[in-house]
């Protein structure tokens, strides 16, 4: 191996173990998945809610933002102390990232929904929770889809460092490459994915997102 | 509105979903599954990835690998809190003066035994028998330096001791009963300098020619892509770090079949057969799965018993 560069290990590395890598990638995926699923399923109705009841918004944005101060090493750890090792410990702190943009874009996204919209949709006789899913939720639906991208985005980087507390991922290939004596390809064989990942993730709910985005009413 | 209530929908069912039966698609999210913990050493990976291609493909039950624990003691945690059923790799000297707490015993039976009473005695953990290798500490040197010095054992190192180097693992150095102020007097001589630095190191250190010898781990792969000696331990100084699989008591009684299938690796890895798969993996750029795989493989999963 030592007469090939970088590179071509790189390669040499993927035809040898592609199906590893694509399993890891798979796992890596579901986990970051996973954690911003109940982060929205979770996050979205806080969000709704303290947009209606502003007072306590500022309290719960910043309890949110105290957790996304922690950083990612620690938290693992701290989780671990209560879940133990494994996969299960990386998906809560995934989810506790992915609070903080789901929470705060689902409140921007319902505040700066125009109040004239909401006051003709109350002259119509719209109930409050008809306001909130007919005009409300929809208006901001793009914003909130941003919130969603934004987490995902972050959970796909703290799941490869989940591999420390034996979570598996495409983690697990970057630390072995690292005790490895000529890591180097193998590195990037955990490292390429796992951007790639990321990036992907980015188009892909930046498309979602534009989708969703309110259009302008034709008369 | 359509929209909202689609999402609604969606994510209501997810969360039942998630709710009733871990992480559909990630193995190791429920209490079913079989953990099965390894260190971060390459050897413990490989073991580790055999266990499960085993346990997967003879019996079908779901497997998941708690890898790249920092040490015994982390393995030994994961163990008693439940979080690793099984643990792919344990020596009895480590467990021994380790978690035990014992005092060293250097005959590699006796060693065995006393794990093997303590664990079940005390954690309701069986001790499996060998694989067949010891991952020891050894003494090595280059090709070139055993010819050119005759030397084959550790005592034949007494009279060129005073011009080496000697690259070692940082942790031998304090170690008690088989760290080196015991090594000292165990064998009479000292070197020159002794370098501590991290285990991985010594092997490019010696094979780069900075230290004349290196203590390093017996099943190294390395060791076969660099072609070097290991000396022969003379004075049983080492105490034996036989390599064994630990499996919860309560996991063996839940899946019974899953014992036999198990002893079927016992003796069946000598260290010449670990120096290759450990080769494969750090110097072909294998994963540690692929290798595990292909040499269950090669072996037929071990069915026919003897092999």
């Amino acid at each position: 191996m030592a007469n090939m560069n970088t590179w071509q290990q790189f390669f040499y590395y993927m035809t040898t173990n592609g199906s590893y890598v694509l399993s890891q990638f798979t796992r890596h995926f579901l986990i970051s998945i996973y954690g911003v699923l109940i982060a929205a399923v979770i996050g979205i109705p806080i969000g709704l809610f303290i947009a209606r009841n502003r007072k306590l918004s500022s309290t719960i944005i910043g309890i949110a933002n105290v957790i996304q101060t922690i950083p990612s090493l620690a938290m693992l750890s701290i989780i671990m102390l209560g879940l133990g090792l494994g996969v299960n410990t990386v998906i809560v702190t995934v989810f506790l990232y992915s609070l903080l943009p789901i929470i705060k874009n689902t409140y921007t996204g319902m505040v700066s929904v125009d109040p004239t919209v909401i006051d003709s949709a109350k002259g119509m006789g719209m109930t409050s929770f008809q306001r909130l899913y007919m005009v409300e939720v929809p208006l901001s639906m793009s914003v909130i889809m941003a919130g969603i991208r934004n987490a995902l985005v972050v959970a796909i980087g703290i799941t490869a460092i989940g591999a420390f507390v034996g979570a598996g991922g495409l983690g697990d290939i970057i630390i072995r490459g690292t005790n490895a004596t000529n890591g180097g390809a193998i590195i990037l064989a955990g490292a390429l994915p796992t951007a790639l990942m990321a990036i992907i993730a980015d188009l892909v709910l930046g498309f979602v997102q534009r989708r969703l985005e309110p259009k302008e009413s034709s008369h | 509105m359509k929209k909202f209530t689609k999402l609604f929908v969606v994510l209501a069912t997810a969360v039942l979903t998630l709710a009733g039966c871990g992480f559909p698609g990630i193995s190791g999210s429920d209490q079913k599954t079989i953990k099965i913990a390894a260190l971060s050493t390459t050897e413990s990976s490989v073991m580790a990835n055999m266990l499960a291609e085993l346990i997967n493909h003879e019996l079908g039950y779901p497997t998941t690998l708690v890898s790249n624990l920092g040490s015994t003691t982390v393995t030994h945690q994961a163990m008693l809190r439940g979080d690793a059923d099984i643990s792919a790799t344990r020596y009895t000297g480590t467990d021994l003066t380790g978690t035990l707490d014992l005092p060293v015993e250097k005959d590699p039976k006796k060693a065995g035994r006393i794990v093997k009473r303590v664990f079940k005695q005390k954690y309701h953990q069986t001790w499996f028998p060998s694989y067949g290798f010891a991952d020891t500490y050894a003494f090595m040197v280059t090709k070139q330096f055993a010819a050119q010095h005759h030397v084959s054992t550790i005592s034949q190192l007494k009279p060129l001791a005073p011009s080496m180097a000697a690259g070692v693992d940082s942790s031998w150095m304090n170690r008690k009963g088989d760290g080196y102020a015991d090594f000292k007097t165990g064998y009479g001589f000292d070197f020159k300098r002794v370098y501590p630095m991290q285990i991985g190191l010594v092997y490019d250190a010696v094979e780069a020619g900075k230290m004349q010898t290196v203590l390093g781990y017996s099943t190294d792969g390395r060791i076969r892509s660099y072609d070097l000696t290991v000396l022969k331990d003379d004075k049983h100084f080492f105490p034996p770090y036989d390599a064994s699989m630990v499996v919860s008591d309560s996991l063996l009684k839940q899946y019974p079949k899953l014992a036999p299938v198990l002893h079927r690796l016992d003796g069946k890895i000598s260290m010449k057969t670990m120096q290759e798969l450990n080769y494969q993996v750090d110097d072909q750029l294998k994963e540690p799965s692929v290798v595990a795989r292909e040499f269950l493989v090669k072996h037929n999963y071990f069915r026919g018993g003897a092999n």
